[in-house]
């Protein structure tokens, strides 16, 4: 076994060049599609770890496909129906940000609401509530923080409320970087100055949240709602969960175009090594079985040589990977999921990947390498030495 | 003892069929030294290579020591390559990137031989083919002569009972076809059983050869 070992090394070490060439290429493409899987797996964790304390329902008022504000009378009536949690009234919207043409997303939060700060736990933690409330602050995301310095505003900004007064808001704190995918155009400020600058009138607000804590109860809840009101758009926890789930999915869109690419270029790699075997290669074979090799010997000597090679690679492409995604943020592939549109994102990716990631790569890159490597050469290792070597 | 049987192998191709060898019989006694003299295409590499367990025939036998070699599988033919008989190719088929010393690797590695064994024969092996010397040098280093000694190391580093040579002069100079006979000698001298195929008639009139044969399309004359 040693001596085989010995060998082995010994035809590793003289082909060199040809191994590294395979270990490059092969280290490459499982390196891209492992960036694409942790990607996908990195964000996914991040939007679920954001949406984990989003409220059960969003109620909004919809009338002839426009959002309007929503009354706040809905909030008695929404207690009402059994099993219903937690009604609140919610000040958000938008706010176009003239110097970089970009539009930030604000949120009104009722600070001393504490069933309101336990669903904003993951923004807001370790904010000083009194500190924070002292004066007019808010509380911004990643890219709002990088536009709103590109034009010097360090240290506050002046809104234009459509009452065309000016709001003058103080920059508290950045928002967890962790959070970005759905927070980095966010800027979370008291319901009061939300509802100013937004121009959200008294009696109203943006939309209603509340909580269904039972399960078996969400969807008599979800149609008692529907038909209390005709006027009405429903929106479920779950609905925004698979939806983010669908557009990051390693399934779906992007990813499967990516996943597609990575694995014809494999496939056209695969498809020349196994309708090609060089004459080396096949002049090995026959003079291995001209020396009493058996079949079956070759053929695992073969396995093991490409196994060493194919093995290196795949331990070299998923650290690469974990390099390129959790070390240097993805570069290039960030901007292709993520987008340019809005904001340019400034989110860091969080490590998270399971083992079955780990195994599907495995699966999909080194058993079929393997065997259209193996197969041409188990066709040579048949025939008779004499013929492969004339 | 080499017998061989009625043996005969043909060669299907697209529209005919090609009768390599017709009807064969032939006994070559242990410590003998053959020669095959035939013309290209004559049916002499078939011959050895049946002999050697690296091709079927199409009928008949081949009795080593007893034993009809035709119908081994692929384990045992292996086996019988691997200890039995060593077999020095027309062309110099060696891993050329490899050094002299690691190609001798390659029948050893296979058999349970301790690195001091292995070692042992690939040292006993070179003495005997005189090309101890190139032991550490790369083979595509090495000139033709020095590629033919080397093929003749492998083919006897398990020590096995019978060489066949198929046309080992064939790409080689007179001053190294001389050193080869000479190579020759020796392993008749160590009682080895040596099957020759050639054309090369510096085989002829050699005091060591025990039997010429002449073969003609596939037949013996």
């Amino acid at each position: 076994m040693l001596n085989k070992l010995n060998f082995l090394l010994i035809l590793l070490i003289t082909y060199r060049k040809k191994h590294l060439s395979i270990f490059i290429l092969s280290t490459l493409l499982i390196a891209l599609m492992s960036s694409v899987l942790f990607i996908s797996s990195s964000i996914k964790k991040d939007i679920f770890s954001t949406l984990e304390n989003q409220a059960d329902f969003t109620v909004q008022k919809y009338v002839a496909g426009r959002v309007l504000n929503a009354p706040e009378s809905w909030i008695d009536e929404f207690y009402t129906i059994d099993g219903v949690q937690n009604v609140q009234g919610r000040i958000y919207g938008t706010h176009y940000y003239e110097p970089a043409e970009q539009y930030f997303i604000i949120v009104g939060l009722d600070f001393y609401d504490t069933q309101v700060i336990k669903e904003m736990k993951t923004l807001v933690e370790g904010i000083d509530m009194d500190d924070f409330l002292a004066k007019k602050n808010m509380i911004i995301g990643s890219d709002v923080k990088k536009f709103l310095d590109e034009y010097h505003y360090f240290d506050y900004y002046t809104f234009r409320p459509p009452d065309r007064s000016i709001e003058k808001v103080y920059i508290y704190d950045k928002l967890k970087s962790s959070t970005d995918i759905v927070s980095g155009d966010m800027i979370i400020m008291d319901i009061a100055n939300a509802r100013k600058i937004l121009g959200v009138e008294d009696g109203t607000f943006s939309d209603i949240i509340l909580q269904a804590p039972n399960l078996k109860e969400r969807e008599t809840i979800n149609t008692k709602l529907r038909v209390s009101h005709f006027d009405m758009r429903i929106i479920q926890k779950n609905d925004i969960q698979n939806y983010y789930e669908n557009l990051y999915n390693y399934k779906g869109g992007l990813f499967l175009s990516l996943f597609i690419i990575v694995f014809m270029s494999f496939g056209l790699i695969l498809f020349q090594r196994y309708s090609m075997i060089s004459s080396v290669d096949a002049k090995e074979v026959a003079l291995l079985r001209l020396s009493g090799w058996k079949i079956n010997e070759v053929l695992w000597f073969k396995i093991s040589e490409n196994f060493i090679v194919i093995l290196s690679a795949y331990f070299s492409g998923i650290f690469l990977a974990y390099f390129y995604v959790y070390f240097l943020n993805a570069p290039l592939l960030k901007n292709i999921f993520l987008g340019y549109s809005n904001l340019g994102s400034s989110t860091i990716f969080s490590p998270s990947f399971t083992l079955s990631d780990l195994v599907l790569i495995f699966l999909s890159f080194v058993i079929p390498f393997l065997l259209a490597i193996i197969i041409p050469l188990w066709r040579v290792s048949i025939k008779e030495p004499t013929e492969v070597m004339r | 003892m080499i017998n061989i049987e009625n043996l005969s192998k043909s060669f299907q191709t697209k529209t005919d069929t090609f009768h390599a060898l017709k009807n064969i019989n032939l006994k070559i006694k242990k410590g003998e030294l053959i020669v095959i003299y035939g013309e290209s295409g004559s049916g002499k590499s078939t011959l050895l290579s049946i002999i050697a367990s690296i091709m079927k025939p199409t009928s008949g036998k081949v009795l080593v020591e007893g034993e009809n070699i035709v119908s081994y599988s692929d384990i045992y033919a292996s086996e019988y390559r691997k200890n039995r008989v060593g077999f020095v190719t027309q062309s110099f088929h060696l891993f050329d990137e490899l050094t002299l010393h690691d190609n001798l690797l390659a029948p050893l590695v296979i058999q349970a031989l301790t690195k001091a064994q292995i070692e042992h024969n690939i040292d006993k092996a070179l003495l005997i083919a005189n090309i101890s010397h190139k032991k550490s040098q790369k083979v595509n280093t090495l000139s033709g002569g020095e590629k033919q000694r080397a093929i003749i190391a492998r083919a006897i580093i398990n020590n096995p009972h019978i060489v066949i040579c198929d046309e080992p002069t064939a790409n080689l100079d007179a001053d190294n076809s001389l050193v080869f006979i000479e190579t020759l000698k020796d392993l008749k001298a160590r009682g080895k059983t040596v099957i020759i195929s050639t054309h090369d008639p510096i085989f002829e009139a050699q005091e060591f050869v025990d039997k010429v044969i002449f073969i003609k399309d596939g037949s013996l004359v």
